[in-house]
């Protein structure tokens, strides 16, 4: 009889084995519905806005994006200065911070010796650690201060030619806010240069080098080329961040509804608008205006990233076919 | 090991559920009797946590209050997430049509003040309506305009850009303020108008009271308006305002008191409670510029009726005696009249 020659598997075994199914069933399981999550969540976010946006949109239409006006009294809404301080000061922020940036990052990799770069890469890092509402306190309290005691005379003396230079140095303006951005999106688009340069083959500086490239030479042609679509990638991230940023451009900027010709007037920004005015809105049109903000902004920065993240796979797939 | 693991993750997944079940269960319960909740204007937040401790003990009420601004309280009772909500501002007729059967109730009353930043001034700024509302439109824009210069004959006021500065989010401060104006320059009323939050033309914008106080401290040549207690708690220097008898009044409780003298012996309706701008009987005394700020409750609370009605009239009567220390003004006795006969209405 072959039932009596049988032997069952011993208890703990069978448990052993069902409990490591049991967990990769379970994890498998977290990591889909996780998955699921962020993905419906983003949809559901998305929908709401543009639900709660919708009195609004049917109200004004897309000239909403392009009209200059803001009046609660008399229910006449626009986006147009919110757009216009949102993209100046995120510009602004964006070409002074990847020059230093990308200046930052050399210096880590290529220049400094390995102690004195670990402890200035954390430093840097934790730049980014800095809540942005305490950042935009320092600004309302510090910086603001000394921008329009010594920066900006000092800029308009130099540049007063130019309309952005114009008019009164003021603590509370584009130009401080811009340069608050600048020093929240440094942390962020350096340590992903730091990581572009480290990646970059030690055998192609190297061969640079030993063709009688200067170190100058060989960062120029072959790391800052290289590194440059991951640098765009880079970049394009910390505009994101500068898009979205609310309370420390709240702080700093000056909440005016008006298009500043000088950066030294106060403007406002569509992040700083939001977080200003939509828990006191007091009428449907100026919540469902103030959500529309939220939609263009939404839109804005999901583009940004989107374009970011197609740049950081084009250039990890030209990466791996070198 | 690897089962142990998966047990353990069980295990903490299923006591997480759980003890979340039961929050949950909890939260969605209506706080039991005895306990009210409301959330609102900042402007009156001083005074309701001193209301707090004393209700408790008098009436044995739990208040919870959250400042969050009068929007915020109108939105918040509209979706009756609170039992009772907070707002400098009286509800507009389709708010209160929103609201679905709220009332609501004048509860406490206090001056603005007008904090500013002028330094080495040789003496106390007066200004008067006008001359503020041309500051606020852009149209006056140095301290040493004539129009100030004509104000205070005495002072030697500096050639100073002025940088008239306004709350950015919605406030009850900013309605009192932009009414005031209103009242007084045509021009304000159809240029810019009354609100919470309203397209002031030039200067610039902080959140909170303190942060336009914030602005106005570091920034020479900057004026602001926040409710009195703030400027006399943080001992800034503020503007007296002129007044229709030609008075320069201070918005403490004497000045805000005599600026009362107008209201009908009978107040039957919220719009009689404007007390901006008063007429020239209230004397040389009376501040201009003070507003009232209200209690929304909805005329149908349910359970919580009976405990809304004793805590809203104890706000109206002993609950008063807690404001002159703040720089709020106990409310006459017309005031009082309306809100009892309003209190009334509050039923299960």
């Amino acid at each position: 009889m072959t039932s009596t020659t049988y032997e069952p598997p011993a208890p703990e075994t069978d448990l052993r084995r069902r409990g490591i199914r049991l967990g990769d069933v379970l994890f498998k399981g977290i990591a889909i519905v996780a998955a699921l999550a962020a993905t419906v969540l983003l949809g559901l976010i998305a929908w709401k806005i543009l639900q709660l946006a919708r009195p609004a949109i049917q109200d004004f239409g897309l000239s909403f994006i392009w009209t200059d006006a803001w009046n609660p009294v008399t229910n006449d809404y626009g986006a147009l200065a919110f757009v216009y301080g949102t993209a100046v000061t995120s510009i602004i922020a964006l070409v002074l911070a990847t020059p230093l940036s990308v200046a930052i990052a050399l210096f880590l990799t290529e220049i400094a010796p390995r102690k004195v770069a670990a402890p200035i890469a954390t430093m840097v890092e934790l730049l980014a650690a800095i809540p942005s509402v305490v950042l935009g306190l320092w600004g309302i309290l510090v910086f603001g201060p000394w921008v329009r005691d010594y920066l900006e005379p000092w800029l308009q003396d130099v540049l007063g030619f130019l309309p952005m230079f114009s008019g009164t140095p003021s603590q509370a303006g584009i130009l401080p806010a811009a340069l608050v951005l600048t020093i929240m999106i440094i942390p962020i688009t350096s340590a992903i240069c730091r990581e572009l340069f480290i990646r970059v083959p030690q055998e192609l500086m190297d061969g640079s080098l030993a063709l009688g490239s200067t170190r100058w030479e060989a960062i120029r042609g072959v790391l800052l080329t290289y590194a440059a679509p991951g640098i765009a990638a880079a970049v394009l991230l910390g505009l994101g961040r500068a898009f979205g940023e609310a309370i420390a451009v709240n702080q700093t900027i000056g909440n005016a509804n008006i298009i500043p010709t000088s950066w030294f007037e106060p403007g406002n920004s569509l992040g700083s608008k939001i977080a200003a005015e939509y828990a006191g809105a007091t009428s449907v049109e100026q919540a469902s205006s103030i959500l529309y903000l939220a939609a263009i902004l939404m839109v804005i920065s999901l583009t940004t990233n989107v374009i970011a993240q197609v740049i950081v796979v084009r250039f990890e797939r030209a990466r791996r076919a070198v | 090991m690897k089962r142990v693991l998966a047990l353990g993750v069980l295990v903490v997944a299923a006591v997480a559920t759980a003890a979340f079940a039961a929050q949950t269960q909890t939260a969605s319960a209506r706080p039991s009797a005895g306990s009210l909740v409301g959330t609102g204007a900042t402007f009156p937040f001083p005074l309701i946590s001193k209301w707090i401790p004393a209700v408790d003990e008098a009436l044995g009420i739990r208040i919870t209050y959250t400042p969050t601004g009068s929007g915020t309280g109108i939105a918040q009772i509209t979706a009756r997430t609170v039992d009772f909500g907070g707002s400098d501002a009286p509800l507009s007729p389709d708010q209160l049509t929103a609201c679905k059967g709220c009332v609501v109730i004048p509860w406490a009353l206090a001056g603005l003040s007008m904090p500013y930043n002028i330094p080495g001034l040789n003496g106390r700024l007066r200004l008067d309506g006008t001359t503020l509302a041309n500051i606020y439109l852009g149209t006056i824009t140095n301290w040493n305009s004539p129009f100030i210069k004509r104000l205070n004959p005495n002072l030697n006021l500096p050639d100073l850009r002025i940088t008239p500065v306004y709350r950015s989010d919605g406030s009850g401060s900013t309605y009192a303020f932009t009414g005031y104006l209103s009242e007084i320059s045509p021009q304000w009323k159809s240029k810019v108008g009354q609100n919470t939050t309203v397209n002031f033309p030039t200067g610039t914008g902080a959140r909170g009271s303190s942060g336009v106080a914030g602005v106005v401290k570091s920034t020479a040549g900057a004026i602001t308006y926040v409710d009195a207690a703030y400027s006399i708690t943080n001992k800034f220097q503020f503007a007296l305002l002129k007044n229709r008898a030609g008075g320069f009044a201070t918005p403490g409780v004497r000045g805000v008191t005599r600026a009362l003298c107008d209201l009908p012996a009978r107040v039957t309706s919220l719009s009689q409670l404007k007390i901006v701008d008063p007429p020239r009987k209230c004397g040389r005394l009376a501040y201009p510029l003070s507003t009232f700020t209200y209690v929304i409750v909805p005329t149908s609370s349910g359970d919580k009726a009976a405990d809304l009605r004793r805590f809203v009239y104890w706000a109206v009567t002993q609950g008063q005696k807690f404001g002159p220390p703040l720089f709020f003004v106990p409310l006459p006795k017309q005031v009082q009249g309306f809100a009892y006969r309003e209190i009334k209405k509050i039923q299960s």
